[in-house]
């Protein structure tokens, strides 16, 4: 079944966020699709048609400062305070139960968010993301973290500069369109954001502990996707997701890199379409 | 199958005289029954010694896909149309990069074959046993070999029953696979190289993979998963992960295979189809080259060099090691010159075919990810069909990589740099 994605704008939490929606639009349960870094609605656009397909309403909308969307003034570009606008915007759009799709940095909004409310949380589908015991950012980060450096970095981050860097660690390059799409959205603020994201994110694998013994006697339906070849949050992180959500179905994608939605659409596709409608069989 | 005694009548004990043969063969799967054949055709007479008693026996874990460098020798075996007959398919490569699936143009790739070992091995046998001049002992192994005047002589063979029989041999030939005891009795040199992936694999019945009755490969980088068509509408479906793997194999084979594939690009149907037996695997496959020849000894198929399965060889090199060794010792069993001069002859056929083949197989089993010159090589091979079809030479094992490199190589930066100048 084919569904129609539609574009709109969702005012809440003092923006207006871009907003990509599909499926039946009164339901108060959805699947929401939460971007990382860099990364807007725009990444979705295939996957919420795909869960709209499979009879669930599907929702997508940028972060603040990440795609077409301003953040308010005083917004706190930490996960906290992006976990406060996600639960913020699924009040605003009637969710009461989400079945989320993380990516990346999307990973840890979700989750503290789902921390915050275990009893809206439905299912989750981890893309290259979740909980990371232990880990220790990767190079990029760490340039991100350093004041001035990560400046430098953002201030020389030219179109071909950025082509070079993402493609340079993925196994089957990215998409030309997809790249560029994404710096098109690496504007001025989302810049500045990111360096506050990472800059406000000490120790991203100190949470796992907590949180899997918070998560792991719900037994949360979940999928786990990732990338083998990820450069930035490594595979190995694929089955420990299982020390959150003992059930989790694992699949690490062994031709993929950091976003196997981009470089293996149709399967990721496939695997999150016979997820989600494994959930409501 | 035609009726063999299992107790031929050589000796009746160990005080007997020992019967005597021109060569002795150890193990009856394929080198050593293609051996069998021919030097029993030359006239010679051979006793083929094969420790299952069971004349069906066949090896269980194995790819079956017999590359095209081994499919002459096949049919100069006579065994090309029977194995037709039984349902064997002819099967091109394809095979997946990251650059794209290379598949050289339909009319200058090689042709392998492919036909289940369960059918394979006792057709082979059926042939060897029927060949004049071979005696086919099921059920005995090898316990020691003899030496005399400082040269192998022959065997000790003994039975379930523990009965013990000495088969002298001009020529002992041991053809007792990867941990062969022939080799392992004779004490020859031996090298080893390690393997960092593991192996499993099952038959499957259900739609034809894309480019049935071809094969299909993914060279996944460093991971390796393969879909081989074969006879009675089966798919031959197979991965070699590196080992942190492992424990999802372990623990459920079936889901573990079936898992992997699907989530390849360009899936095979794997999740339509179903298995029809259990799903198998082989965790250590440590490379074996051992010295192919010493005085009155000879070892051939996976005895002699037991390499890495993933490239597909071992079935096409036991039937093509067995036909250089008959070819080079026939003179000798003749009486036109000694046998070592013919063994000489095996040894230095033997390292030329295969040795440059076995250095680069070796070199990629330690579960590394693709060098710049093979991703050159890929990536260009995936671009035009010229490489492509130098690329299928080469893993078909058609050419010697002496031969594919200095052609494959200055093409393939052409047709990269040609490549990047586009874009």
């Amino acid at each position: 079944m084919s569904a129609t994605v539609l574009r709109s704008r969702l005012e809440v939490a003092g923006t207006r966020t871009r907003l990509l929606q599909a499926g039946p639009a009164e339901a108060s349960e959805a699947v929401v699709f939460v971007h990382g870094n860099p990364g807007s609605a725009e990444d979705w656009e295939r996957l919420v048609t795909a869960a709209a397909g499979a009879g669930l309403r599907a929702l997508a909308f940028d972060l603040p400062d990440f795609g077409e969307t301003v953040a308010p003034a005083g917004f706190e570009h930490d996960v906290p305070g992006y976990a406060t606008f996600l639960g913020e915007a699924l009040a605003a759009l009637g969710v009461q139960r989400a079945h989320l799709v993380l990516h990346d940095f999307g990973g840890p909004i979700g989750l503290v968010w789902t921390a915050m409310n275990p009893e809206a949380l439905a299912s989750v589908t981890l893309i290259d993301t979740g909980i990371l015991p232990g880990y220790k950012w990767h190079r990029l980060a760490r340039i991100w973290r350093t004041p001035i450096v990560g400046e430098l970095f953002q201030a020389t981050a030219t179109r071909s500069a950025f082509r070079f860097l993402l493609n340079r660690n993925e196994p089957r390059g990215l998409p030309r369109e997809f790249v560029d799409q994404m710096y098109d959205h690496y504007d001025r603020r989302t810049r500045k954001a990111v360096l506050a994201l990472y800059r406000a994110t000490d120790d991203p694998g100190s949470a796992a502990a907590g949180y899997s013994e918070l998560m792991a006697p719900r037994d949360v339906p979940a999928l786990v996707i990732w990338g083998e070849h990820d450069a930035y949050l490594p595979s190995s992180f694929a089955t420990r997701q299982r020390e959150a959500f003992p059930s989790a179905d694992v699949h690490v994608l062994p031709a993929s890199g950091h976003w196997p939605y981009a470089d293996d659409p149709e399967t990721v596709e496939r695997l999150l379409v016979e997820f989600l409608s494994g959930l409501t069989t | 199958m035609p009726q063999t005694d299992p107790h031929p009548p050589i000796i009746e004990n160990e005080a007997a005289d020992a019967a005597v043969y021109d060569a002795v063969i150890v193990g009856a799967s394929l080198a050593g029954c293609a051996t069998a054949i021919q030097l029993g055709r030359a006239g010679a007479r051979v006793a083929l010694v094969e420790k299952q008693p069971d004349p069906k026996a066949f090896k269980r874990m194995c790819s079956h896909y017999i590359q095209a460098s081994g499919v002459p020798t096949i049919e100069r075996l006579g065994l090309l149309e029977p194995m037709i007959e039984a349902g064997a398919l002819r099967s091109r490569v394809h095979a997946w990069t990251k650059w794209g699936w290379i598949a050289a143009p339909a009319d200058r790739a090689g042709q392998g074959i492919n036909l289940r070992r369960e059918l394979l091995d006792p057709l082979v046998r059926t042939i060897a046993a029927e060949t004049p001049g071979v005696e086919l002992m099921l059920g005995w192994s090898a316990e020691e070999v003899r030496r005399e005047e400082g040269a192998f002589a022959g065997i000790v063979a003994r039975d379930r029953e523990g009965t013990r029989r000495e088969l002298r041999g001009r020529l002992t030939i041991g053809a007792d696979g990867r941990d062969s005891r022939i080799a392992e009795l004779s004490e020859v040199p031996v090298k080893t190289y390690p393997h960092a992936r593991f192996a499993y694999g099952g038959y499957f019945e259900g739609p034809a993979p894309k480019y049935s009755p071809d094969s299909s490969i993914w060279f996944l980088d460093p991971q390796w998963a393969a879909a081989f068509p074969t006879d009675g509408d089966l798919t031959f479906y197979a991965a070699m992960p590196t080992k942190d793997r492992l424990a999802e194999f372990k623990a459920d084979p079936e889901a573990a295979l079936v898992r992997f594939l699907s989530d390849v690009p360009d899936a095979p149907p794997i999740r339509e189809s179903r298995a029809i037996e259990s799903v198998i695997g082989k965790i250590d496959m440590t490379n074996r080259m051992r010295q192919v020849t010493a005085p009155g000894l000879a070892l051939i198929g996976d005895a002699a060099l037991a390499t890495d399965p993933l490239f597909g060889v071992g079935c096409g090199w036991a039937f093509q090691s067995a036909e250089w060794l008959s070819e080079s010792i026939a003179p000798a069993l003749d009486g036109a010159e000694p046998l070592e001069k013919g063994l000489d002859r095996y040894r230095r056929r033997h390292g030329k075919e295969l040795r440059a083949h076995a250095f680069f197989i070796h070199d990629y089993a330690n579960g590394r990810r693709f060098n710049p010159a093979e991703r050159l090589t890929f990536s260009a091979a995936a671009r035009d069909p010229k490489v492509a079809t130098l690329f299928d030479a080469f893993g078909t094992r058609q050419i010697r990589p002496q031969q594919a490199f200095p052609r494959i190589l200055p093409r393939a930066v052409a047709v990269n740099a040609r490549h990047a100048l586009a874009r």
